[in-house]
């Protein structure tokens, strides 16, 4: 199935991705496919290469060779902020909202794009901010702690709003890199059928990394594999499970 | 847990309808609510210090409220977009020598001269700001401090043009021919204008997003937000209102010297900056206030004043990191604690 041109029916196409840091290769020629609606999980060992490739589709990483289409659009040459405005969010491994605000604080800035950009200085463009804004911190169960800061906040709740503050860009593709790292077996489920349940309601794509299998399998429909820098397997989760070679590297390995 | 009073929901008072109880709690939780029951009393009674103050002190408070908006504008700076600025003073005496020598060698009449100054600045804060926004951290205030540098060597060094060392003086009469009194209800008013509009600016979505970019610049590209466009930005709002400052103290004394844009003026601003106390808005105008006060009280009783100085910062960065207004904070939290 391995296929040497990009698709143009995926959301997503990457061809033949590398990246290295230095003399450590971390991603060595990967190509991924991910059609639009579908929610894709991305496993692997501490150190696979996860977080860079999230990072890569983000335009977070300098130096990245391949080819990558985004909509049909090439995208390896734009900056964070393009890709974001063109529809892709994401949410950070290690929790980084903006710590020094109140979390309202944290979804306003969040909206400051989709409602007519920072250039807007007058008082009505907060009063269009302000109810998505609402709404959405009480979406991800927020806005009774609206007034506090983001400091103050357990991982969870921060996880939470981080994971509110990337759909307010309105993404088609929402990039999420351990959403429930840090969470109890309870709190991880919670979110997950939220995000998995808004991802289907608003037809949005949704590629996440994750630790917990029982949360892959259940969010998942499909499954990529990474090891080393490289896809070992892409299927649905049974097929990931039944997978010979996965068990051997991964799934036996853990716990 | 919700010990926040923040996070108490407000209820509606006569015809509010729900968005107006949302844009009440927005201005609380953002702090985006002026205080106007404080503004007007302390604007009236800085009035009143103009006129009744003898008139060599009336000087010092001109030159207080200058200081204030020169301060302000750097904290704009560096407590809303977390960049530190050793150039700051480059505006200030872009914004001196813009009035000056629109006047001196443009022959413009001064009261028309007062727009050229901060506008010279601004666009000093153009050229220079983009340079400095493409590093970060202490690269960035390298160039910041680079940017300054060349600026005094250029007015120090350029006698045909900017007299050199010996400045500019004598080409108009100080203070535009108002009396102390006059020019200092005219500086109040300005700086009171223009405090306001960097109030304005903070509490904007533009002064949330320089926020942002400041915080975490990943997180903020990440929400579309282009970080070096905003922080350009901001070095631009802050060089034009430091030009303002200068524009102001050139009018105040009818010259223009290169120390001006030297490097003690914008270290000047740095200290009132922490010791008014970063992250908070007024900040800038207590730390000029304190600075001032001190500098002009201490030297007339001791030659240590920059003895006093040391030890003051030294109190400051061990005892209370946020400055005055982080101690006004610690206080009015320990009042309410005790009462509630």
């Amino acid at each position: 199935m391995e296929t040497t041109t990009t698709n143009n029916d995926a959301l997503l196409s990457a061809r033949h991705i590398r990246k290295a840091y230095g003399s450590f290769i971390a991603l060595r020629d990967i190509s991924f496919d991910l059609p639009r609606g579908e929610r894709h999980a991305l496993i692997g060992p501490n150190g696979a290469g996860k977080s860079t490739f999230i990072a890569c589709i983000a335009g977070q990483l300098p130096g990245v060779q391949g080819e990558m289409l985004f909509a049909g659009e090439s995208i390896l040459s734009l900056t964070p902020a393009q890709l974001a405005r063109k529809g892709i969010g994401r949410t950070f491994q290690i929790s980084r909202a903006f710590l020094e605000m109140t979390v309202l604080e944290n979804m306003m800035a969040a909206f400051v794009i989709t409602s007519g950009g920072w250039a807007g200085l007058r008082a009505r463009a907060f009063k269009q901010m302000l109810e998505p804004a609402f709404a959405m911190l009480e979406t991800v169960g927020m806005a009774e702690r609206a007034g506090d800061r983001v400091a103050d906040l357990s991982l969870g709740d921060r996880k939470r709003l981080e994971f509110g503050m990337a759909l307010a860009g309105d993404p088609d593709l929402l990039l999420l890199d351990e959403p429930t790292a840090g969470m109890s077996i309870k709190e991880r489920h919670f979110l997950m059928e939220m995000v998995a349940e808004r991802v289907d309601a608003e037809g949005r794509t949704l590629l996440f990394v994750e630790h917990d299998i029982d949360v892959v399998m259940k969010i998942a429909a499909r499954v990529s594999v990474l090891v080393r820098g490289a896809i070992l397997a892409v299927g649905t989760p049974q097929e990931i499970k039944a997978n010979d070679e996965v068990q051997a590297v991964y799934l036996g390995g853990g716990h | 847990m919700s010990a926040n009073p923040l996070n108490k929901p407000l209820e509606r008072t006569g015809q509010d309808d729900a968005a107006a109880v949302r844009a009440r709690q927005w201005r609380r939780i953002g702090g985006a609510a002026l205080a106007w029951q404080w503004l007007a009393p302390c604007l009236i009674g800085v009035l009143a210090l103009c006129w009744l103050l003898p008139t060599s002190y009336t000087t010092l408070l001109t030159q207080i409220m200058i200081m204030a908006l020169f301060a302000s504008s750097l904290n704009l700076l560096m407590s809303d977009g977390h960049m530190v600025s050793f150039g700051h003073a480059a505006y200030f005496g872009l914004g001196a020598y813009g009035f000056t020598l629109s006047v001196a060698k443009g022959g413009l009449a001064p009261e028309l001269a007062l727009l050229v100054g901060p506008l010279v600045a601004g666009i000093g804060g153009v050229l220079f700001g983009a340079l400095c926004v493409r590093l970060t951290e202490i690269y960035m205030a390298m160039l910041t401090l680079a940017c300054a540098q060349i600026t005094y060597t250029v007015l120090f060094q350029w006698y045909d043009f900017t007299g050199g060392d010996t400045g500019i003086t004598g080409f108009m009469t100080p203070r535009l021919g108002l009396s102390e009194q006059g020019y200092a209800s005219a500086v109040l008013i300005v700086v009171a204008l223009c405090l306001l509009a960097m109030w304005w600016i903070v509490k904007s979505p533009l002064g949330l997003s320089i926020r942002a970019v400041g915080q975490d610049r990943y997180r903020a590209e990440a929400l579309g937000l282009g970080a070096r466009r905003v922080q350009l930005v901001a070095f631009v709002i802050a060089a034009f209102f430091a030009g303002i400052a200068g524009t102001l103290h050139a009018v105040l004394h009818g010259s223009a010297f290169p120390d001006y844009a030297g490097l003690s003026v914008t270290l000047d601003g740095l200290i009132m900056v922490v010791i008014g106390g970063l992250n908070s808005f007024a900040g800038g105008v207590w730390g000029a206030v304190i600075y001032e006060l001190l500098r002009a009280g201490v030297s007339k009783i001791s030659h240590e004043w920059e003895l006093v100085l040391g030890l003051l910062l030294l109190a400051i960065c061990l005892l209370a990191p946020r400055g005055f207004m982080g101690v006004v904070r610690r206080l009015r939290r320990m009042l309410a604690g005790g009462q509630g």
